[in-house]
């Protein structure tokens, strides 16, 4: 189960991630992106109620880095333990920038 | 041709040649043998000695089926049996392979079991032989069962081919250099913890396997019987107690072996195999331990001396090894808890030995009234203070379990509450958990991605916990699937010191996954893809 709460203002599109993010929710998430409006040039994650993430989450989190180096900037907030154990192992940490 | 007869079926033997020449002199002989016999309604040809049957002598025995509907051939030789199953006579009524005929004389007995002997035949070959009178249905039952086990995964022998041995019949098996554990731990004691081990891993094994409904029979009915049995010799109201906590067992479709005692595991060519199966069945863990309870001490309580010629090693070798196979299965060092399981286990145990021995012992034996006495006085003093049989263990091994669906991304869920459910009760920490989880789910998608593509097929999830609270505690994740050969190992790992936009998206599934577990193990073997996660809480 992955919850996606939107919140966009101006440019800024928020994505606070609540449950699992993996093989079998990250298509939904995939899919907010490819519908992220034209105009949004910073994409924020916030983290902080994800209590899972796999590799299949990964690779759109890579995916979205690579798409919002071109168009702006992509932060990722409140990563808890579980998750920022994950970020280290693969060295995302060193990719995403993380508040 | 000869007739023996009994009440309802005669049994004729037919010999010789029979064609045009003969036919209708046989088919006479045959007819008054029938009428001598009260002709009934079914019969028996013997063909052992018959070397030629023609399409006239056929005839003989399809007129002779309309009067007698029951009829069957036995002791088809290879080329009798050809001719009468190029003339489909196979397909119109029973007709038995005549079975080759093996002697046992002067072969060493390398087993010895309640039913019968296991001699070895030649190098590679042993014959194992059968004393009970209905010898034919007991080989079928057990080549059955130990067909369904190696199908679920027990390292077995299945017997190749059924043999005339003396007035019975015996089976044939093919056991390589085989040794048997208690050999082993007869002539070599420095090889006592590799048998302690095997013998737990085997057990596991066999007891993590669940049997689909039907297929076996239910061990807990087997011994509710033996309970009933002995209601009567029981203080007031005990025995009807007992029967009550036998009946609280909680029903189990895992597969329990019901004899698994030294003799029934062998090595042979380097490979454990398990033996001895007529006794497979499905039940609470609880009642194999009563039978390998009963192997090493139950049996020689009263004489210590009936150990060591069964198993050919001494009574404390025997109940040291019981104690050790048990903390080992248990997981545990504890001696309260093995004690309270061992008290457990003793109940029944005893209920089947005083079962066991009004049915089998020689009453004038001097040694079976105080034996009977012995497991009387136990079990009583076991059912004054007990009042439950139920244990639970809370590391997994009380009741192992696998779960096998199709390897569909969609049933990952599925995969996750199996192993979140099986590790539940353990106490192990949530990043432990997650980490287990996120291995799983990579190999699981790498299975359902991969293995059976563009097809479908099944995966088997297998979870082991290993250890106490408070000590090294050890899951074993394994996943096996029969698709195509593939090493995930062998993949590189990814350079995960790129930027992002050099970085490729995709390849970090396996790293991931090493990363977070102790061990990853691959084999591919009979015909399926092994993979194992080993992730340790210190």
């Amino acid at each position: 189960m992955l919850n996606i709460n939107k919140t966009l203002e101006n440019a800024t599109m928020t994505f606070a991630l609540e449950g699992r993010l993996d093989t079998v929710t990250a298509p939904e998430l995939e899919q907010e992106l490819h519908d992220l409006p034209e105009n949004v040039t910073e994409l924020i994650f916030d983290l902080a109620k994800l209590e899972y993430i796999s590799s299949a989450g990964l690779r759109v989190l890579l995916s979205a880095q690579k798409s919002m180096n071109v168009r702006g900037k992509m932060i990722v907030r409140n990563v808890n333990e579980v998750v920022a154990e994950i970020f280290e192992v693969t060295c995302f940490t060193d990719i995403l920038t993380i508040e | 041709m000869t007739t023996d007869q009994n009440k309802t079926t005669a049994v004729i033997k037919l010999t010789g040649r029979i064609d045009s020449n003969n036919n209708a002199q046989v088919e006479q002989e045959i007819r008054e043998r029938l009428s001598a016999a009260g002709d009934p309604g079914s019969a028996v040809f013997d063909v052992s000695d018959l070397e030629y049957i023609s399409s006239a002598g056929l005839r003989v025995i399809l007129r002779i089926r309309k009067t007698v509907p029951d009829l069957k051939i036995i002791n088809a030789s290879p080329e009798v049996y050809e001719i009468l199953d190029m003339t489909g006579f196979t397909e119109m009524m029973k007709v038995e392979k005549a079975y080759r005929v093996v002697s046992v004389e002067g072969c060493e007995v390398i087993g010895e079991g309640f039913n019968g002997k296991v001699y070895r035949i030649d190098k590679d070959n042993v014959v194992k032989t059968y004393k009970n009178a209905n010898a034919l249905a007991g080989i079928m039952h057990e080549r059955e069962v130990a067909r369904l086990a190696l199908i679920l995964g027990v390292p077995t022998a299945i017997s190749y081919d059924i043999v005339r041995v003396g007035d019975s019949y015996g089976s044939v098996f093919e056991l390589l250099n085989a040794t048997s554990f208690s050999k082993i731990l007869a002539r070599e004691p420095e090889r006592y913890d590799f048998c302690v081990r095997e013998y737990v891993n085997m057990l596991k094994k066999v007891h993590s396997i669940s049997v689909p409904e039907g297929k076996l029979p239910r061990i807990k009915e087997h011994e509710l019987k033996s309970a009933r049995r002995i209601r009567d010799r029981l203080p007031d109201g005990m025995g009807d107690k007992l029967i009550k906590m036998i009946e609280d067992i909680p029903e189990s479709d895992h597969m329990v072996h019901g004899d698994y005692h030294t003799k029934n595991i062998v090595v042979a060519d380097g490979e454990v195999l398990l033996i001895d199966m007529d006794t497979l069945s499905v039940g609470h863990p609880i009642f194999e331990l009563v039978h390998m309870y009963n192997a090493y001490v139950g049996f020689s309580e009263y004489d210590p001396q009936i150990v060591l010629n069964f198993q050919g090693f001494s009574a404390d070798v025997a109940r040291r090894f019981w104690h050790d196979s048990l903390a080992a299965y248990l997981g545990t060092n504890d001696e309260q808890v093995i004690k309270d399981v061992e008290d457990k286990v003793r109940v029944i145990s005893y209920a089947n030995l005083l079962d066991w021995s009004a049915r089998h012992s020689d009453p004038s034996d001097p040694a079976t009234a105080p034996t009977q006495a012995l497991w009387k006085r136990e079990l009583i003093a076991l059912m004054e203070r007990l009042d439950t049989l139920v244990f639970s263990v809370d590391n997994g091994c009380s009741a192992p379990a696998e779960l096998t669906l199709p390897a569909t991304v969609d049933n990952l869920p599925r995969v996750m509450d199996f192993i979140g459910d099986r590790i539940a009760a353990a106490g192990l920490s949530p990043k432990f958990i997650t980490q287990l989880e996120l291995a799983a789910e990579e190999i699981f998608v790498n299975i359902a991605n991969y293995a059976y593509t563009p097809y479908t097929g099944n995966a088997t999830v297998r979870l082991i916990l290993s250890g106490e609270p408070g000590s090294i505690r050890t899951v074993e994740l394994t996943f096996i699937d029969s698709g195509k050969p593939y090493d995930p190992l062998k993949k590189a790992d990814p350079d995960v010191s790129l930027s992002a936009e050099e970085r490729r998206i995709g390849g970090l599934g396996i790293f991931m996954a090493k990363k977070v577990t102790d061990d990853i193990k691959y084999e591919y073997s009979n015909g399926q893809n092994v993979l194992t996660l080993i992730k340790q809480v210190h």
